[in-house]
């Protein structure tokens, strides 16, 4: 049974976040639903690819967000609902077509889920994606629990279709990552087809069409904003007996609030905004009217801020209205009730529960970072790599789980900035330096934004190693498929795309396959490739060592063990490869079996021959 | 009532499915829950850190000094988590250790588990060691250490919640392996049972 299809309505269920957005989208008869993983907002995706079969729905992992985005368009654009779910720098990929599509407009409801990261848990930065709600003159929801998430992703459909206008979903990772219980309805069987009506005035902005439909836009923000007044999703709610004192928030942020006024024991009025933008100016300033003091509490940028105070200015209200512009509250990083709750009682002048008792140095402990996974391919073309150029090179590097060579012993790592970033920027390192120039990126990664770089490095004559570690898979955020994979999501059959005859297409003259398990060839021919001219490519193929252990085709390896008689304690092992399941404590270097994958790679690592087959 | 769990480990021990468990149960119990997870990008290998808040609760974060109850699955995340422990927490820890890099490559020390004892024992008044990995493997699936822990949850009363709710959200969360994790967590809930009498 698959809790997000076939709970039965009125049921209550336990659902993450993402699954309740999945669900509700199911329940508002989406017909299509694409997206490309990205955490916090795999799971939504993974949720409707594992039901879509059943469901009747169609849903594709698209190449990346911006085809993703564009493949709902044209649904939605027909009359079909569609459903794009991305994480925040995600909709950074998928602005360009987002940004106009708010001019077009739509016919079938069309929702953009952004899931944003505060604190970077997973992520390169933590960018506010309301502010392209605010860009693109798009309406936004604002869940804050898995019950909401449900909700509002219903809502949202209704409210596109209304406006005829995108709406985005915003969530972060403390909405996105949350389990709760959710009580859900009825399944309804959307369209699944309708025919496109052509209306080029309205859907093909060339410059007279598109100077016509912002017209059309700003027209249909100020009906949004009269919906934001009167929607219930924007509401006052009243925690303790009645107060002179308010909060205004969204969010997670709302959460903290509502739990730590009752750690406070204050009473306090709560303007909650399920529907922030257009902001619902009527409710604003009559909230702000009743209350002496207004504390805007909301994670990363004072956006609801900076517009609660332009509008008290213009409706010349002098309510004492507080937020991150007075230090009560941080613009960086996630939440948590105790930085609320110290927030308020500064807000309100209050005495905030200071008390703490723990006593514990942590900065004593010894780190756990995330680290490549024993038996991953990716730690082998590392040392292959490291070996060949004698560390002497530049790492252009890129998004996925082999960002984490940044860490010692591997420091592959020099440049990173987003998907797709490692060709691109390896043709600029190689234009000013002299040092050779190696870009890495994932299989996934290659398809999503590594094309056009490559295409642009042969193009121009720049000269630099691309290494592609292609595991077969998307395995950071969960192991989706991607356009080479022969399998993809239960609705439908997929054709898997050559990464070989891409890049030959793209003119690569010089190409090699490696499997890198084999450190001795990988490393001769990284050697070869950096003495090419031009762009040269190795793909290191190797399936990820999880899914080849899921799969149990890890059997057929070998496990090892370090015969501590041949072992000579020189630490290549652990200080030149690092293996998780290789641990050395008091001077001695074991092999954790329950961790080991039996990739033998430590075997060709060793200097002395230590490190032996297990039957 | 309000009970507020803090689960740590290390990624891949299940520690994400435990909670879902607990979630479950909470549910089955007729009572308001909140999870939370917070993994690193690795799968395997980084610290991973869940909450579980059972109640009349809206936020998932369990603030630090905040914990009613901390189930660690691994020693040195145990010490991490003292920052959420006060003096009324209960601490279960499994005895395992499960060596991270930077005592293999930078050669920082990994805690003994007399040390990890003292600094919990200066925290918390209830602390329970226990053998998780051993008691799964006596139920015959090694990888059902997960579910020892629950059931040291469970023995412990704390979540005011029926055994026979857990019971049901193991077999709701795991189909395939019912009876070994029923026996699982019957080994782990026996282990807390004798604690609380003692």
């Amino acid at each position: 049974m698959d809790r997000v299809l076939d709970a039965k309505p009125g049921t209550k269920v336990l659902l993450l976040g993402n699954e309740a957005i999945a669900r509700g989208a199911l329940e508002a008869g989406v017909g299509i639903a694409t997206t490309y993983p990205g955490t916090p907002a795999s799971e939504i995706g993974d949720a409707l690819a594992r039901v879509a079969k059943d469901a009747g729905i169609y849903f594709e992992y698209s190449t990346n967000e911006m085809v993703a985005t564009e493949m709902a368009i044209g649904a939605a654009a027909s009359g079909v609902r569609a459903l794009v779910s991305m994480k925040h720098v995600g909709v950074n990929v998928a602005a360009d077509a987002l940004m106009t599509f708010a001019y077009t407009g739509t016919r079938g409801g069309f929702v953009l889920v952004t899931a944003d990261d505060p604190s970077c848990h997973s992520s390169q930065n933590e960018q506010d994606n309301r502010y392209y709600a605010l860009l693109g003159g798009i309406p936004l929801l604002e869940p804050s629990s898995p019950q909401e998430c449900y909700e509002m992703t219903k809502e949202a459909f209704e409210l596109s279709e209304r406006l005829e206008l995108p709406v985005i979903l915003r969530t972060t990772t403390r909405i996105s990552h949350v389990r709760g219980p959710v009580v859900v309805g009825r399944i309804v069987q959307g369209l699944k087809k309708k025919e496109f009506i052509k209306d080029p005035k309205r859907f093909v902005t060339v410059p007279a069409v598109a100077r016509a439909r912002h017209l059309v836009l700003l027209e249909r923000l100020r009906e949004a904003e009269r919906l934001s007044e009167e929607s219930h999703l924007n509401k006052v709610r009243r925690i303790g007996t009645g107060a002179r004192i308010g909060v205004i928030t969204s969010s997670a942020a709302f959460n903290y609030v509502a739990d730590a006024a009752k750690t406070l024991g204050v009473s306090v009025d709560v303007l909650k905004l399920g529907f922030p933008h257009p902001l619902p100016n009527r409710l604003v300033i009559d909230f702000l009217k009743n209350h002496d003091r207004v504390a805007v509490v909301e994670e990363l940028e004072p956006i609801l801020e900076t517009s609660v105070r332009a509008v008290a200015q213009h409706e010349s209200i002098g309510t004492k209205i507080v937020g991150k512009a007075d230090g009560i509250l941080p613009r960086a990083y996630e939440f948590d009730q105790a930085i609320v709750a110290s927030g308020l009682a500064r807000a309100f002048g209050l005495r905030g529960d200071e008390a703490k008792e723990a006593v514990i140095d942590l900065q004593s402990l010894p780190v756990r970072p995330p680290v490549l996974c024993a038996g991953c391919p990716h730690s082998a073309a590392y040392f292959a790599v490291n070996k060949a150029t004698n560390r002497k090179a530049i790492f252009a590097s890129d998004i996925g789980c082999y960002t984490l060579g940044v860490a010692p012993p591997y420091n592959t790592a020099d440049l990173l900035v987003c998907m797709g970033s490692s060709v691109g920027t390896a043709g600029g390192l190689a234009k000013v330096n002299e040092q050779p120039v190696i870009a890495f990126i994932g299989d996934s990664t290659f398809f999503h934004a590594g094309i056009p770089g490559l295409i642009n490095g042969v193009h121009n004559g720049h000269k630099f190693l691309l290494m592609i570690l292609d595991n077969r898979t998307t395995a950071m955020t969960g192991h989706q498929p991607h356009p080479a994979s022969d399998t993809g999501p239960s609705c439908c059959d997929v054709t898997p795309v050559s990464i070989e005859e891409v890049v030959k297409g793209c003119g690569v003259r010089w190409l090699r396959v490696v499997d890198p398990y084999d450190i001795k060839t990988t490393t001769e021919t990284v050697k070869e490739a950096l003495r090419q001219e031009g762009v040269s490519v190795i793909i290191a193929r190797r399936e990820c060592a999880l899914i080849a252990k899921r799969d149990e085709k890890g059997a057929i390896l070998k496990k090892h063990e370090i015969d501590q008689e041949d072992c000579k304690k020189c630490r290549t092992c652990v200080d030149k490869f690092q293996c998780p399941a290789i641990s050395s404590m008091d001077k001695v270097q074991t092999i954790d079996e329950a961790l080991c994958a039996g990739c033998g790679v430590c075997a060709q690592v060793c200097p002395h021959k230590a490190i032996k087959e297990t039957r | 009532m309000m009970v507020d769990i803090y689960l740590v480990g290390v990624g891949g021990q299940g520690i994400i499915t435990a909670s879902r468990v607990i979630g479950d149960a909470a549910i089955l119990g007729g009572e308001n829950v909140l999870l939370s997870e917070t993994h690193g990008m690795a799968q395997r290998g980084g610290a991973v850190v869940c909450t579980a808040r059972i109640g009349d609760v809206q936020s998932p974060l369990i603030p630090d000094g905040g914990a009613d109850l901390i189930l660690s699955f691994e020693l040195l995340e145990t010490l991490r988590s003292l920052c959420k422990a006060n003096s009324g927490t209960a601490v279960i820890t499994s005895t395992e250790r499960i060596v991270p890099l930077s005592v293999s490559t930078q050669k920082l020390k990994y805690p003994t588990a007399e040390e990890v004892e003292l600094k919990v024992e200066r925290i918390a008044k209830r602390f329970l060691s226990i053998d998780a990995r051993k008691l799964a493997e006596e139920s015959a699936v090694p990888m059902s250490s997960n579910i020892v822990m629950v059931g040291a949850l469970a023995g412990t009363g704390i979540t005011g919640l029926e055994r026979r709710h857990f019971e049901k959200a193991i077999e709701m969360n795991l189909p395939h392996w019912v009876h070994e994790n029923l026996d699982a967590f019957a080994k782990g809930f026996e282990a807390t049972s004798r604690w609380n009498r003692a």
